[in-house]
């Protein structure tokens, strides 16, 4: 990869990443009532406590004074305190990060290795018996919000059948040992991969599926055939490393979406992660506490596009060896 | 005589689009014998590329193929896909038109090379790195992407590609077209070269008949899907006689006049839309010397008194 | 340009516009995915519209429930059964459709408008200002839209209203894109040239020659939107957001499961509405990208 374009993507993402905290200081700062109208325990604060609060928060002073102490606090990783548990939002969150990391991890892996296994096939056999069926499916998934899957998993699956827990991150109270733990934590965590990976199959097949047509006009497909290749080598060594080009950025960009399923997945499932972290600090009004949520999430996507970005330069030689 | 390397008879190849059947190519013979090279040109569109695919069954499955393709005496049309992909390149291969998209971006030049021997079996009387030098590119392109390489240079890759596997017969599918004069004569000398040094057979496509004059042994003259003119090379170039040859002839003064890419002078009207075809001669709409009967009868190729092996498909040449 | 020649124009414009339109009805007639759509989605708006006759508004409200069952099953009285005080599920659901659709296509138009502006001044505009306005772009592309859209509902409200500006600001930058690419490739083509070098306005040749060229790229690209947004509704109502008084089939779906419908095997609370935003969705879905495949021939493989 040539060191230009790695150096202009890292400062891309560090661009995009500095508009998203300045972003972040002023959303929180258009309303310009009440900075702690949004607390529900306003009413008991005395005087002291009220300016403590909002010197906390930051919002002391001119506009500009209150943007410096911001950026120190973000550089810093200090979010202030959660309105809802006065606890350090940033512990708050690092408790929290694993399991929604493996959740979303876990669930990207598979959504994009199905999901591209399935737009490949789909595409490469255009009009076939395999591609409408699972055009007709992935239409379907795509139109359904990933938390009625959850609901639906719940209902017929965890409900009927009593195969898989209902909610949460582990059996409350009970300890099986260190393998027996983690076996139990797997278990938990079935259902809500499902639903994650379901609900987000459907955009990332259906990118793949037009991805390659568009490769299947391609004179090298013909140039391959001529060669006499095999049907599946033509697909896999020539259409397949040229289609999945195009595919990265757009499936870096739904990366976002799989994050916002995040959200209503661990809240359908009680798993105590970030996203039901978020459910929670919205019925709750926890502003700092969103703030940083909001920030994470938007880092988090900025570092998935960067590494697309990355990867792209690795698949195609015409980024990777310019000058 | 011994078997031709290649036999085409009646081959008609229709396409399906959403406007209906186009047929583009529509009944033609041809035959090219060991180390013989064959000129086909006619104007854009009148199904040159389509015949050089047919050949190897390189259309798309809903395209219809009938007639037969003799390839080293096996019919190319009737074989089963195994068959097939072994007679791929191995037999004949193509350096196709257009060199720019032919290659795979993202695969290293000396990668897609092997790759056609690794498909007959490997190891080959010529190797890659050979090859590339035989074409003048040298071994270090071997691992260069095709974006690294200039138009010629890619050209030559392709004909590097297309010898790897010994075929018998090369199809050049205008091979200089998007090339400048200068890197259009190396081309063109490279590719002399390695036939007479090899051997080879050729099927040499080009709109521009004045390349065929150095190159071509026979030449074939298209038209709507059709050969409606076949003779000895120089002799047909000469002294051409079917009204389109004619025509066509008259209208490549130059060795790779660009500005004759699109219409041979001398030469008024467009070529026929396939799915469209004039009743009759389908030369009719634009020939000069068109009689009543040209709307009416569409003369067959047929063997012209006089000139040794020359054929004309014209109400105007052989028996009536 | 003279009083005649202006009505002329006119016409022929109009008649122009008439032929196109009957085109694009043909083909989306004999596109069978565009045609399904569009038959689901008269259905939907037939249901929305006969909410009145369904059931009266009056069934929304907490008191309704007063004297049902609270989680009933199916009857002849309540077709859909009641949720969890007591209120019919049907009322809720018809009642529901139209501020799913309302929020839906409100967001749209916002999304649309943004988007549209933005484009066509990213397209039109060269150096630094078209700069400007693509970093701008690519922010709101990249920014997760979901935790985007949750902030800015915090900040700003939950009404429907804003629940729809909120959605619209978070999608216009995908038409955006879509609408300056267009308008790039339409620049340079011959007759808006000439308009320029006639010494046209620059707004005249947007509006005379530009927008005329993406509107049914926009006109697709918004059928488009619509389903994401009306998704993107319900996934807020789903987190708290929306109105438990006029509910969207989002809320109902929070509903259902904050009471405990699925333990409680209510299936008639939660398919419902999820199996309505399947549809329409769907509906929306399968229509856009026919009209793209009929206004854009490129795509016409798909
Ligand atoms: N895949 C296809 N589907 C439908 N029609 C096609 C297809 N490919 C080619 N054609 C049509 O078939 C006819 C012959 O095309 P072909 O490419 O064989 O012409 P050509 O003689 O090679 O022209 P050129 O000199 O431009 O390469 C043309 O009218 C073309 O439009
Ligand atoms: S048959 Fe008639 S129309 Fe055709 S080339 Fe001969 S004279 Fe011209
Ligand atoms: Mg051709």
């Amino acid at each position: 990869m040539s060191r230009r374009y790695l150096i202009k993507k890292v400062i891309g993402a560090f661009l995009t990443l500095s508009a998203v905290v300045v972003f972040n200081f002023f959303l929180f700062r258009i309303v310009d009532r009440d900075p702690l109208a949004k607390y529900r325990g306003r009413s008991k604060l005395t005087i002291e406590q009220r300016e403590t609060m909002i010197r906390r928060m930051g919002l002391e002073g001119s506009k500009w004074d209150q943007f410096t102490v911001y950026i120190k606090s973000v550089l810093r990783l200090d979010f202030g305190r959660s309105f809802d548990s006065t606890q350090p939002v940033l512990g708050e969150i690092t408790a929290r990060l694993p399991a929604t990391l493996f959740l979303v991890g876990v669930s990207t892996l598979l959504t994009i290795c199905v999901g591209l296994y399935i737009g490949t096939k789909a595409g490469w056999r255009r009009g076939s018996r395999f591609d409408r069926t699972s055009t007709s499916a992935t239409m379907v998934l795509y139109s359904t919000p990933e938390f009625f899957f959850g609901m639906l998993l719940l209902a017929f699956i965890a409900g009927r059948t009593g195969w898989f827990p209902t909610g949460g991150l582990r059996d409350v109270g009970a300890d099986y040992g260190f393998v027996g733990n983690l076996i139990d934590r797997m278990h938990h965590l079935v259902l809500p991969t499902v639903t994650l990976t379901l609900g987000y199959l459907g955009s990332y097949a259906l990118i793949m599926r037009t991805s390659m047509i568009e490769t299947l006009g391609e004179d090298y497909l013909v140039t391959a055939r001529a060669k006499g290749l095999r049907d599946s080598e033509v697909m896999s060594r020539h259409a397949v490393p040229n289609a999945l080009l195009p595919s990265v950025s757009l499936i870096a960009i739904s990366f976002g979406f799989v994050i916002g399923g995040a959200i209503t997945t661990e809240t359908v499932f009680s798993y105590p992660g970030l996203g039901l972290a978020t459910a929670n600090a919205i019925s709750n009004n926890d502003l700092p506490m969103l703030q940083a949520l909001f920030l994470l999430a938007s880092a988090a996507v900025i570092l998935f596009n960067f590494i697309a970005d990355l990867v792209y330069g690795l698949l195609d030689p015409r980024v990777r060896r310019t000058e | 005589m011994a078997t031709p390397v290649l036999r085409v008879r009646d081959l008609h190849v229709t396409y399906q689009s959403s406007l209906g059947a186009v047929p583009a190519v529509r009944g033609v013979d041809i035959e090219i014998a060991r180390g013989e090279t064959l000129g086909l040109a006619g104007e854009s569109g009148c199904g040159k590329s389509t015949l050089a695919m047919a050949l190897l069954r390189l259309v798309s499955p809903t395209t219809q193929i009938t007639g037969s393709v003799l390839l080293a005496g096996k019919d190319t049309l009737t074989m089963k896909p195994g068959e097939l992909r072994a007679v791929r390149w191995a037999q004949a291969s193509i350096v196709f038109q257009g060199a720019q998209h032919v290659l795979n971006p993202v695969q290293r030049i000396g990668r897609q090379i092997d790759e056609a021997t690794e498909a007959h079996g490997g190891a080959r009387a010529t190797g890659t790195a050979e090859l590339l030098e035989l074409v003048g590119l040298g071994v270090r392109r071997a691992d260069d992407y095709p974006h690294e390489l200039s138009g010629g240079q890619k050209q030559r890759a392709l004909i590097a590609m297309a010898l790897a596997c010994d075929p018998l017969l090369i199809v050049a599918d205008e091979p200089t077209t998007a090339l400048d004069v200068m890197i259009q004569a190396q081309i063109l000398q490279l590719l002399e070269e390695i036939k007479r040094e090899r051997g080879l057979s050729m099927l040499f496509i080009t709109h521009d008949l004045s390349v065929l004059s150095h190159t071509a042994d026979r030449v074939a003259i298209m038209y709507a899907g059709r050969v409606i003119e076949v003779g000895a090379g120089k002799d047909l170039l000469r002294d051409s006689q079917h009204p389109y040859s004619k025509a066509l002839a008259a209208s490549f003064p130059i060795i790779g006049d660009p500005s004759s890419r699109r219409q041979p002078r001398g030469l008024a009207g467009d070529p026929p839309n396939p799915i469209d075809l004039p009743s009759g001669c389908p030369f009719h709409p634009r020939c000069a010397v068109a009689i009543d009967t040209c709307r009416s009868v569409d003369v067959k190729l047929r063997s012209v008194g006089g000139a040794i092996n020359r054929q004309v498909a014209c109400v105007h040449f052989g028996d009536a | 340009m003279s009083e005649s020649t202006g009505t002329t124009f006119r016409a022929m414009t109009w008649a122009r516009r008439r032929t196109a339109l009957s085109r694009v009805w043909r083909e989306l007639r004999h596109d069978r995915p565009g045609f399904i759509g569009l038959l689901l989605l008269s259905g939907f708006g037939l249901f929305a519209l006969s909410a009145p006759l369904i059931a009266d508004r009056s069934s929304l409200l907490v008191a309704s429930g007063r004297n049902n069952p609270d989680l009933a099953a199916p009857s002849i009285k309540f077709l859909l059964g009641t949720d969890e005080i007591g209120r019919d599920v049907l009322a809720q659901l018809v009642w529901g459709s139209r501020v799913s659709l309302f929020i839906g296509l409100f967001a749209t138009v916002v999304a649309v408008v943004i988007g549209s502006v933005v484009g066509l001044a990213a397209g039109y505009t060269k150096g630094k200002v078209s700069a400007v306005l693509l970093a701008i772009d690519d922010f709101f592309l990249v920014v997760p839209f979901l935790p985007l859209a949750i902030v800015l509902a915090v900040v700003l409200g939950r009404s429907p209203v804003t629940l729809s500006i909120v959605i619209g600001v978070t999608s216009w930058a995908g038409s955006a894109r879509l609408i300056r690419a267009q308008v790039l490739t339409l620049s340079e083509r011959a007759y808006v040239e000439r308009a320029r070098a006639l010494g046209a306005s620059s707004w005249h040749v947007i509006v005379r020659h530009v927008l005329p060229g993406v509107a049914p790229l926009i006109i697709a690209n918004a059928t488009l939107i619509v389903p994401s947004a009306i998704l993107t509704e319900s996934t807020l109502s789903f987190l708290g957001f929306g109105d438990r008084l006029s509910p969207s089939w989002g809320k109902l779906l929070e509903g259902a499961q904050s009471s405990g419908s699925i333990t409680l095997n209510a299936w008639w609370y939660y398919l419902p509405p999820g199996l309505c935003i399947i549809g329409i969705v769907l509906a929306f879905t399968l229509l856009g990208r026919s009209l793209e495949r009929i206004f854009d021939p490129r795509l016409r493989g798909r």
